[in-house]
C-alpha cells in the first residue's frame, strides 16, 4: 500500500511528465506560427510561453529539466549552419551562436518565473502573466545583447526594439490559455499547482 | 538548500556543459534529428496548405483562369522558341571554347523551387524552399532569382525535400563583390536588425579613395568558392569614405518582399 507522501510524488510526476510533452508538442505548433510583417517580424514565442508558464507551476528541479530540453531544441531549430567558403577571401567571418546559449537564458527566465511563484500559488495567476511578457522581452534583449557581443558594433534600431516589443506583447496576450490548459492537465492528475488558494478558499468557506 | 535541489542543478550545470563542447558534427546530427522528429507534421500541415490553396483556385472565375491559360500558352510558346535559340548558342558556344582549348565548365544547372515559409526564426534572414536532398541540393548553393542573388543554402532538412536558405540580407551572408565599371572589390552583406521591405546591404573593404557614384552596379566576383561570378547583387546608395577603407551601402537588385520562385545553382561556372 502506498503512503500518502508517495501517491503525491507519483502525481507530481505525471504532472511534470505531461509538462515535458506540452514543452515538445509546442515546438511542433512553433513551426506554423508566421512572423507578423506588419508588426515588425514580430511573432508568437509559443515554446518559451509553454515553458514560462510551466516554470511558474512546478519545482526548482522540474524547471531546471524543462529548461535543458527547450533551450537545447530551441538552438536545434534556430541554429544556422558554418560560414562555409574561401577562409582566404571571406577573412572576417560572422560568428554565430554557441549551441546551448539557450539553455541559460531559458533557466534564467524560468527562475524569474519562480520569484512569484507564491504569488501563483496563492491564486494569482495574473501577475505570472504579467511577468511572462517582461521575461520574454528580458530573453529577447540578452539574444540580443549576445549577439551584438559576439559579432562586434553594437547596433540597435528602433525596428529590433519595436519587434522585440511587440513579440513580447502578442505572446503575452496567450498566457491565459496556457495557464487554462495547465490547471485542466494539473485537475486531470489530480494535482494541485496553486495549493495555497486551495486552503484559503477552504477557510473561507469554513468561516462562511 | 535541498540535496534534491542541489542534485538536479548540478545534472543541469553539467548538461548546459555538454551541450556548449558539442561539436559542429554533432550539432548538425542533432538538428536532423530535431526536423525528422518534426517532419511528419510539417508534412501534414503542408499538405493542409496545397489542400486549401486548390480549394481556393478551383473556386475563382473560369472566364479569369481561362484568360490567364490562354497568356501562360503564348507566353510558353515564345520561351520555347528563345529556349531551342539559347540550346543552339550554348552548343555553338561549347563547340567554338573546344577549338580555342577553354578548359571552362560552361553548365549552369539550376533546380526551380518554391518560397514555402519566411522568416522561421526570430533574428535570421532565411526562408525555406521546397527542393532539398532529393533534388540534388546540398548546403551552400547559390540561390538565385530572376532578378539577382537571393541567397545560399543553410541547412537541408533530414527526410524532407526541403530546405532552408540564407538570404543575402542576413549579416552572415557574406559575398565577394565588385562595382562594375571600376577596380573596387570588397565583401557584401545584410545588416543587423534591419529586414524591413527593401533593406540596404553592406559593401565593405573598398578601397579609402574609392570613385564610385550611385547607381553604379555590383556583381559577384566569383572567388570564395561559393557564387557563381557575374551574378547581379543591386545598385550602389551611397558610399561613406573612412580612413583606412570605404563602404559603401547597396540597394539589393531582388525584392526580398516578393519572393516567391528561386533557383537553386547545382552546378555551374566558377
Amino acid at each position: 500500500m502506498l503512503s500518502s507522501l508517495e501517491i503525491h510524488k507519483l502525481i507530481v510526476i505525471r504532472y511534470s511528465f505531461i509538462t515535458l510533452l506540452l514543452l515538445l508538442a509546442s515546438f511542433v505548433v512553433q513551426q506554423f506560427l508566421p512572423a507578423f510583417t506588419g508588426f515588425y517580424q514580430s511573432r508568437i514565442l509559443l515554446v518559451l510561453l509553454v515553458f514560462l508558464c510551466a516554470a511558474v507551476t512546478v519545482g526548482q528541479p522540474t524547471m531546471l529539466m524543462l529548461a535543458f530540453v527547450g533551450g537545447f531544441f530551441w538552438d536545434a531549430h534556430c541554429g544556422i549552419g558554418p560560414h562555409g567558403g574561401d577562409p582566404e577571401v571571406y577573412t572576417q567571418q560572422v560568428e554565430s551562436l554557441r549551441f546551448g546559449y539557450s539553455i541559460l537564458l531559458f533557466a534564467a527566465m524560468g527562475l524569474l518565473m519562480q520569484g512569484i511563484q507564491p504569488l501563483f500559488r496563492r491564486g494569482k495567476w495574473q501577475f505570472s502573466a504579467y511577468l511572462s511578457g517582461v521575461a520574454i522581452f528580458l530573453y529577447l534583449a540578452a539574444e540580443y545583447a549576445i549577439i551584438n557581443f559576439v559579432r562586434g558594433d553594437f547596433v540597435l534600431s528602433k525596428a529590433t526594439l519595436m519587434q522585440m516589443l511587440f513579440t513580447s506583447l502578442l505572446t503575452m496576450l496567450f498566457s491565459p490559455f496556457i495557464f487554462w490548459l495547465l490547471f485542466r492537465i494539473a485537475k486531470l492528475c489530480q494535482h494541485s499547482i496553486n495549493p495555497d488558494a486551495g486552503r484559503r478558499r477552504q477557510h473561507a468557506h469554513r468561516n462562511q | 538548500m535541498k540535496p534534491l535541489n542541489l542534485t538536479a542543478l548540478l545534472l543541469f550545470l553539467g548538461g548546459v556543459v555538454w551541450a556548449f563542447t558539442l561539436s559542429d558534427r554533432a550539432v548538425r546530427e542533432v538538428q536532423d534529428f530535431y526536423f525528422s522528429a518534426v517532419s511528419p507534421f510539417l508534412k501534414s500541415g503542408s499538405q493542409m496548405e496545397t489542400r486549401a490553396r486548390n480549394f481556393l483556385t478551383e473556386t475563382r472565375h473560369s472566364k479569369e483562369v481561362e484568360v490567364e491559360l490562354g497568356a501562360i500558352r503564348t507566353e510558353l510558346g515564345r520561351l520555347h522558341i528563345i529556349e531551342s535559340r539559347y540550346r543552339d548558342l550554348e552548343i555553338e558556344n561549347g563547340r567554338l571554347r573546344h577549338a580555342l582549348n577553354y578548359k571552362k565548365n560552361t553548365h549552369f544547372d539550376v533546380v526551380p523551387a518554391q518560397v514555402i515559409r519566411r522568416q522561421p526564426t526570430t533574428w535570421w534572414q532565411t526562408v525555406d524552399i521546397d527542393a532539398g536532398q532529393s533534388s540534388g541540393i546540398g548546403t551552400q548553393l547559390a540561390v538565385l532569382s530572376n532578378e539577382g542573388l537571393v541567397g545560399k543554402i543553410d541547412r537541408i532538412y533530414g527526410g524532407q525535400n526541403r530546405s532552408s536558405v540564407l538570404l543575402l540580407t542576413d549579416e552572415k551572408c557574406q559575398v565577394s563583390a565588385r562595382v562594375e565599371g571600376s577596380t573596387e572589390v570588397g565583401i557584401l552583406s545584410g545588416q543587423r536588425g534591419r529586414f524591413d521591405g527593401s533593406p540596404l546591404l553592406r559593401l565593405r573593404f573598398l578601397s579609402a579613395d574609392a570613385k564610385l557614384q550611385p547607381g553604379q552596379r555590383v556583381f559577384t566576383t566569383g572567388r570564395g568558392g561559393i557564387f557563381q561570378p557575374n551574378i547581379p547583387l543591386g545598385t550602389i546608395d551611397s558610399v561613406k569614405k573612412g580612413a583606412l577603407d570605404s563602404e559603401a551601402l547597396v540597394r539589393p537588385s531582388v525584392n526580398f518582399s516578393d519572393l516567391s520562385t528561386v533557383f537553386v545553382v547545382i552546378a555551374g561556372d566558377s
